[in-house]
């Protein structure tokens, strides 16, 4: 399992990015969409989890761009934000919408879900 | 009819709501990065109960982590609580160092997600001046949207204000695409506030800048 995760909070980012490792989940992560397109460029992520609002490529822009680089990937989105926009944008756009602060093991069921559909 | 003071007050919730939704979104974050925080620490135990060892550096680096987001949250709050109270009173005195740079404080995410640097310079001499403190703070973050809006990625808006023989004034320089968006892309509710105040924008195309003159 090879995860992409994407967000602006770089301490958020890095350790999530290690609590997902010590799950024995092979995770590259990016706190900008440009820096994400390119670590997709160099490897094949079975899913991504993006914020939704990151200055610059936002969470929905960066989906449709990796989606065209990478037709089968899945996506969970995050957000800190639970306004109605957000959640009919997430839930129409990706596999899941997680509201932060997130529980991992709500997550880890998200990831499974996606990757298994 | 709508009047002016309808509108004054529509903008005012207007602007209430987006700071509120701004806090709420950077406290989310700090939540997150606790919360993440936290279960690492949770993750490092388990670990530990189960024979490995735990890298003390590793610990710090987490520890630090809490602080950092403790005091960030602490600066969001104070600059919550400094915004909640410019409602107590109608009429004060107020320096407008202080009270631009609270404004450029909470407009920090929605520049920040446009990729603008806000920077406040501080002036030379005090520019105080007495007013609504909180329709003051409503226009400056009108003319801030306004001005992040116009100043492509990447780009620093810096804030100065200024005491001069005609009354006190807010400078806003770096606005690199003011001459295409002034004055057809002002925020609605900038002009019923900024007469409320008897208050004026003056633009000056050739340096890219904004002067907002108080009376």
């Amino acid at each position: 399992m090879r995860v992409l995760l994407v967000d602006d909070e770089v301490e958020f980012v890095a350790t999530l990015a290690e609590r997902l490792s010590f799950r024995n989940i092979e995770v590259d992560y990016a706190t900008k969409g440009a820096d994400a397109l390119v670590l997709a460029k160099k490897k094949v992520y079975d899913l991504a989890i993006l914020d939704m609002k990151m200055p610059g490529i936002s969470g929905i822009e960066l989906k449709g761009l990796l989606e065209k680089q990478s037709p089968t990937m899945k996506f969970i989105f995050l957000t800190g934000h639970g306004s109605e926009d957000d959640y009919k944008a997430g839930t129409s756009e990706a596999c899941c919408y997680l509201i932060k602060p997130i529980n991992i093991d709500i997550l880890l069921a998200k990831i499974k879900q996606a990757t298994e559909e | 009819m709508p009047t002016p003071y309808d509108s004054i007050g529509q903008s005012g919730l207007q602007f209430f709501g987006k700071v509120s939704a701004s806090i709420s979104h950077e406290l989310k974050n700090v939540l997150a990065i606790i919360n993440e925080n936290a279960g690492l620490l949770e993750d490092l135990t388990f670990a530990a109960q189960r024979g490995s060892a735990i890298d003390p550096e590793r610990l710090n680096r987490t520890a630090q982590n809490f602080l950092k987001q403790i005091h960030r949250a602490d600066e969001i709050l104070k600059n919550m609580s400094r915004f909640a109270h410019s409602v107590d009173q109608f009429n004060l005195q107020v320096n407008l160092h202080e009270l631009a740079g609270l404004v450029a404080n909470l407009a920090g995410r929605p520049a920040a997600m446009r990729k603008v640097i806000l920077e406040m310079a501080v002036p030379q001499e005090p520019a105080t001046l007495t007013t609504n403190p909180f329709l003051l703070e409503n226009l400056i973050w009108l003319c801030l949207d306004f001005a992040i809006a116009a100043t492509s990625a990447g780009g620093t808006l810096s804030l100065t204000p200024e005491r001069t023989d005609s009354g006190i004034c807010l400078h806003i320089a770096g606005i690199d695409k003011l001459a295409e968006a002034f004055p057809g892309q002002m925020p609605e509710g900038y002009d019923d506030i900024s007469a409320a105040l008897g208050a004026s924008l003056v633009p000056d195309f050739s340096k890219n800048a904004l002067t907002l003159r108080l009376a």
